[in-house]
């Protein structure tokens, strides 16, 4: 993207974890006649950038630029000039000093009295708090009775460590931003909502919303990486609105490692299960490594409690959850926000337990496991709802089947360079975080559909599709509805001026939630089309029925075996013209009343090479209960993909810090970050993907979602199927072939 | 300051941009601005490098205007390659694929197809970095290097030119022409192994072996290891106990046990520890071993 006049931005960030800035000298940039911002020239606000929560559960400490940056690569300041190549040039003629702070590069240390803070004071909501033991926010929750626990005939207690993974998404953040004559601003981002953009910026700059447009931008994907506004956005603003002209800043791929990353998590996990086969209860103490800022940690800290316990039946269940600060990159959601690290943690441990009680792992899930019926903590413990559809037993009895389940190999057999395994492991996803009853977290979206005068729709809706065909299936829905081929729907890219809001693409909500609203405004419109119908045809436009006619490629209002009394969707818009009746429209918002799991399982087999440690992939049973599938193509492709970001997220990924200077080990170099590529994978033909035959009654047409839920069992499913192979179990992730190897040859000895 | 200036999408200082088409042109414009200037072939190291300012060259000198050098043939010496030629060339070719299929084996594991289309073996080579995965098999064919000078052209066996400090043998105003793959043994089973964490992946570790079987012993025989050290080895003293030997497992465990001695560990090793350096090259050496072992069986 590109404007007249637009200059380009380069960012100015912190190389020390932590520091206070005694002074920036721009003054040779400005010489080179760049446009330079400092923390002083930006409105002193500090913020929350995601806004998925409503105020009360939202804790605040971000500024655009820092005066005290909290980690290496922290905007502390910016430049605007022609090009790329002389903002560059520009920033590193700029001179800053800084007066260097004590930090920490994780959690348990960042705990310990004594510990330099991250933050002294932040605000929850409009308060000030006082920070202590750079513990940002916790959450505990208890339910039954301990004794459960206590007294069942087996309990395990562990310790496990999950890796700090990037998103790795196709583009950098990016951001064009262009000031307007009305002293308003144009925003194209790499955003999941344009609604939360439009907040936050006027929020920080004052500027009336309606002045205020943020744009769609078709994007390669974010995995949960832009559900906040990125800093990109918030710092481009100000540039533009200093040097009043467009302005694109553009974050190079070191700069964006350096930006987000998930959640690294340490847990204690405790579980209990009785010789019956029955779990007994748990106690999960959860410590968030979140880096430098809160991204809304308080909100996940009840999501793993609500995806923990939403898992398998726990009579009695404690939990204490903390979200510690420390001097790195701050941690924002990815795909499964928390699930696919508590599922890795789950699924390990239930194999472990069935092998204590002497049952088979599977048979343990079928027995344990929260169906049809039974309450659902879609997004924490203030999002609940009733479980109405579950396609779980079909999985794993379908898929147990399909891969001879009940015959893998015994890992105690097994000797000789090359070894093979099975592993099984399942979860689930909430489907957006609709409920009954309001909650912390704001769910709703909205969608406006028109008829034009040819009889053909405009849908209009702030809904972001990341390169899920998202919009496609919304137009499917839309198509089903009013009973007319998809081409006849057109998607208007909108704004945050010409849409209604919709709060974010995230937690898996684009079908069921989006959808939903899609086919809320369908519903509308056909009502509107019976009613001019009915006048047309002198009919009840409630008695009157609707079929597409393939000779004329026109959809038919006609009273059933009354001869002549038919009319098309053409003649309608047009007749409604003519007459001066109005256009056929509707706008609506909607809220879903529920938040059904989408459950999936996976069956790994694996082969490990003991020599290098390298692990091989050789088949991979996907089951998937998304109730009606729209896509069905594209959703056996966030299978696909869902199953390559976990097998990556097992075996390879991982972003240590270098504690001498703060820095991340890999220096932000991509090469240094290794993803798998097809070619580390399996042959498509081995990775089979089959859908349960569900209905969730309130979904669009029986539609669920599917994109987190096809990650998060992966990581577990892997480590089980590399724990069949080897009879070792890993507690920490990546399980690397270095690791692999350390392992074996402790076995040994 | 180095957060604010290293990436790999920028390259915010000015160069000039010479695109010789002779020999001795390029030979002249390397002389004349000496530290200054950088050879470009196929890019694929110098400009990552460029944009990471580990290099700041004023002068970048593009040599592949220079048609002769990018070529594959076969002389009376042996088989000929020129520097140029891109490694995708060699993984493809039909005839290094029959006289050297170890060569055809390496190139098909470096990076992906984008970056074989643009990276050359020349550069795969001055580049001298230790784990580049066409040194170790040339290596292990005896190659023997061709540098252009103007007073006239130089050879160099491989292992005189990478002498293992980071850079190649080169003096001011000399460049790489190609090297020549003297014939090896009809009867040479050669193979190539690697690992690294991806596909996409330099390696971890590399190993070639190349050895012929007389009367059902080790004849002739080649193994070298990569990544392992400042560049990649000979190993002599496991070559010196597999000659004259019947390729037994037991010789093979203690050939591996020397080669793995060869891992010199580095400060600056972040992939790997020494200990799964090591691991690993025995367990790729004894691939290697056993395939060419099989193939020179076949051929014999
Ligand atoms: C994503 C990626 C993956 C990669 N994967 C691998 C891998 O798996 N294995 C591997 O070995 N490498 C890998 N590389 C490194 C690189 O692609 C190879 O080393 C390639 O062969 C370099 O060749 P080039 O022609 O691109 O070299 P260039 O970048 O053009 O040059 C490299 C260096 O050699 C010098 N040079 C080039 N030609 C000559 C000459 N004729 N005479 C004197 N000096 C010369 C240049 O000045 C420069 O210093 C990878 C690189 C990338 C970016």
């Amino acid at each position: 993207m590109a404007f007249p006049n637009m200059l380009y931005g380069r960012v100015l960030k912190s190389p020390h974890a932590h520091a206070r800035v005694r002074s920036i000298d721009v003054s040779k940039a400005e010489k080179m006649g760049a446009v330079t911002i400092t923390p002083d020239e930006i409105p002193d606000v500090t913020y929350c950038p995601r806004l998925v929560s409503v105020p009360e559960a939202t804790y605040k400490d971000w500024k655009v630029l820092a005066d005290k940056p909290h980690y290496v690569g922290e905007a502390i300041g910016a430049v605007a000039a022609e090009s790329e190549e002389e903002a560059q040039k520009a920033l590193e003629a700029i001179e800053v000093e800084y007066d260097v702070l004590g930090a920490s590069f994780d959690a348990f240390d960042a705990m310990k009295p004594g510990a330099e803070q991250v933050h002294d004071e932040i605000y929850l909501k409009d308060d000030l708090l006082k920070v202590e033991n750079n513990i940002g926010c916790q959450l505990s929750i208890t339910e039954g009775d301990p004794i459960a626990l206590e007294e069942a005939d087996v309990v395990i207690e562990r310790t496990y460590r999950t890796n700090r993974r990037y998103h790795n998404q196709l583009e950098t953040k990016s951001v064009v931003v262009r000031p307007e004559a009305d002293g308003g601003i144009s925003v194209w981002s790499t955003t999941q909502t344009i609604h939360n953009t439009r907040l936050l910026l006027h929020d920080i700059y004052g500027i009336p919303m309606g002045k205020i447009r943020v744009y769609k931008v078709a994007l390669g994907g974010s995995f949960g990486s832009s559900i906040h506004v990125n800093p990109v956005v918030t710092i481009a603003v100000a540039l533009a609105l200093k040097s009043r002209r467009p302005v694109k800043l553009s974050y190079t791929r070191e700069e964006d490692i350096r930006d987000h990353c998930a959640y690294q998590m340490i847990f204690k996990l405790k579980l209990g299960a009785n010789k019956n086969g029955m779990l007994a209860g748990g106690r999960l103490e959860a410590y968030l490594d979140i880096g430098a800022h809160q991204i809304q940690a308080y909100p996940l800290l009840g999501c793993i409690v609500g995806w923990w316990v939403s898992l398998y039946k726990l009579p009695y269940k404690d939990y204490v959850g903390k979200a510690v600060y420390t001097n790195k990159v701050p941690s924002c959601a990815f795909r499964g926000y928390g699930n696919p690290q508590i599922s890795w943690v789950v699924e390990t441990m239930m194999d472990e337990l069935a092998g204590k009680i002497d049952i088979d792992p599977l048979d343990f899930r079928l027995k344990n496991y929260i169906g049809e019926g039974d309450l659902f903590w879609g997004q924490g413990p203030s999002v609940k709802s009733i479980i109405q559809s579950c396609g779980v037993e079909e999985i794993l009895t379908k898929g147990a089947e399909m891969v001879d389940w009940y015959n893998r190999p015994n890992p105690e057999e097994q000797t000789g360079r090359y070894r093979r395994g099975w592993g099984v492991g399942r979860g689930y996803h909430t489907s957006s975080a609709g409920a009954p009853v309001p909650s912390s977290i704001v769910d709703f979206g909205g969608a406006i559909l028109k008829m034009n005068e040819d009889g053909t729709f405009d849908y209009i809706s702030a809904l972001m599709d990341h390169g899920c065909g998202t919009q496609e299936a919304h137009v499917k829905i839309i198509a089903e509805e009013l009973q007319v081929p998809v081409n006849k729907v057109n998607i208007i890219r909108g704004d945050t001026g010409t849409t209604v809001y919709d709060v974010c693409t995230h937690a898996s909500r684009g079908v069921y939630s989006g959808g939903g609203a899609a086919l809320k405004v369908a519903m509308k419109v056909q009502e509107q089309i019976r009613s001019f119908a009915g006048r047309i045809l002198d009919a009840y436009p409630h008695a009157v029925r609707i079929r597409y006619d393939e000779e004329t490629d026109q959809t038919i209002i006609f009273a059933e075996g009354i001869e002549g009394r038919e009319v098309s969707y053409r003649e309608i818009a047009e007749t409604a013209r003519h007459k001066n009746w109005g256009t056929v429209a509707s706008v609506e918002s909607y809220r879903q009343p529920s938040c059904p799991p989408h459950f999936t399982g996976y069956f790994v087999n694996v082969e490990v090479d003991t020599w290098t440690g390298k692990v091989k992939l050789l088949r991979v049973v996907a089951g998937a209960d998304i109730g009606t599938v729209i896509n069905p193509l594209l959703a056996a492709g966030q299978v696909h993909g869902g199953f390559a970001q976990g097998w990556s997220m097992t075996t390879l990924e991982d972003m240590p810090y270098d504690p001498i200077d703060g820095d991340l080990v890999n220096r932000g170099s991509i090469a240094n970050y290794k993803v798998p590529t097809t070619q580390d994978l399996l042959d498509v033909d081995d990775l089979t993907v089959f859908f349960a035959d569900t209905y969730e009654p309130t979904g669009p047409f029986g539609a669920k979602g599917i994109g987190e839920g096809a990650l998060n069992p992966v990581a577990g499913t892997v480590a089980n199927a590399i724990q069949n192979a080897l009879g070792v179990r890993f507690f920490q992730l990546p399980i690397t072939p270095i690791r692999i190897l350390e392992a074996l040859k402790e076995k040994e000895e | 300051m180095s957060i604010n200036k290293v990436n790999t999408h920028i390259i915010p200082m000015e160069f000039q941009y010479h695109a010789p088409t002779t020999l001795a042109e390029a030979s002249a414009l390397l002389e004349k601005y000496g530290d200054e200037a950088k050879i470009l072939a196929g890019g694929t190291d110098l400009i990552p490098h460029m944009k990471q300012r580990k290099v700041e060259a004023t002068h970048v000198i593009n040599i592949k205007k220079i048609p002769e050098l990018a070529c594959i043939k076969e002389t009376s010496k042996g088989i000929e390659i020129g520097a140029n030629t891109k490694l995708r060339a060699i993984e493809l070719s039909p005839l290094i694929k029959e006289k050297t299929p170890l060569l055809s084996e390496a190139a098909a594991t470096v990076g992906s197809v984008q970056i074989r289309n643009l990276g050359t073996v020349g550069g795969n080579i001055c580049n001298a970095s230790p784990s580049a995965d066409m040194a170790t098999p040339l290596l292990a064919l005896d190659t023997v290097v061709n540098v252009y000078n103007r007073e006239g052209s130089k050879d160099y066996t491989l292992e005189e030119f990478l002498h293992g400090r980071g850079e190649v043998k080169l003096e001011p105003g000399e460049l790489l022409t190609g090297m020549t793959i003297p014939l090896q043994p009809k009867n040479a089973g050669m193979a190539f192994e690697k690992v690294g964490w991806t596909t996409f992946d330099i390696a971890t570790v590399n190993v070639a072996a190349v050895l012929t079987l007389k009367d059902g012993k080790i004849d002739h025989c080649r193994v070298t290891l990569g990544a392992c050290s400042p560049a990649p080895v000979r190993v002599y003293q496991a070559e010196s106990i597999l000659i004259g030997e019947e390729p037994t497992q037991e010789l093979f465990d203690e050939a591996v046990y020397l080669i793995a001695a060869c891992v010199e560990p580095r400060e600056s090793w972040r992939r790997a520890p020494p200990e799964y350096r090591r691991k690993a090259s025995q367990a790729l050496a004894i691939d290697a071993l056993t395939r060419s072992i099989e193939k020179a069986r076949r051929l014999a």
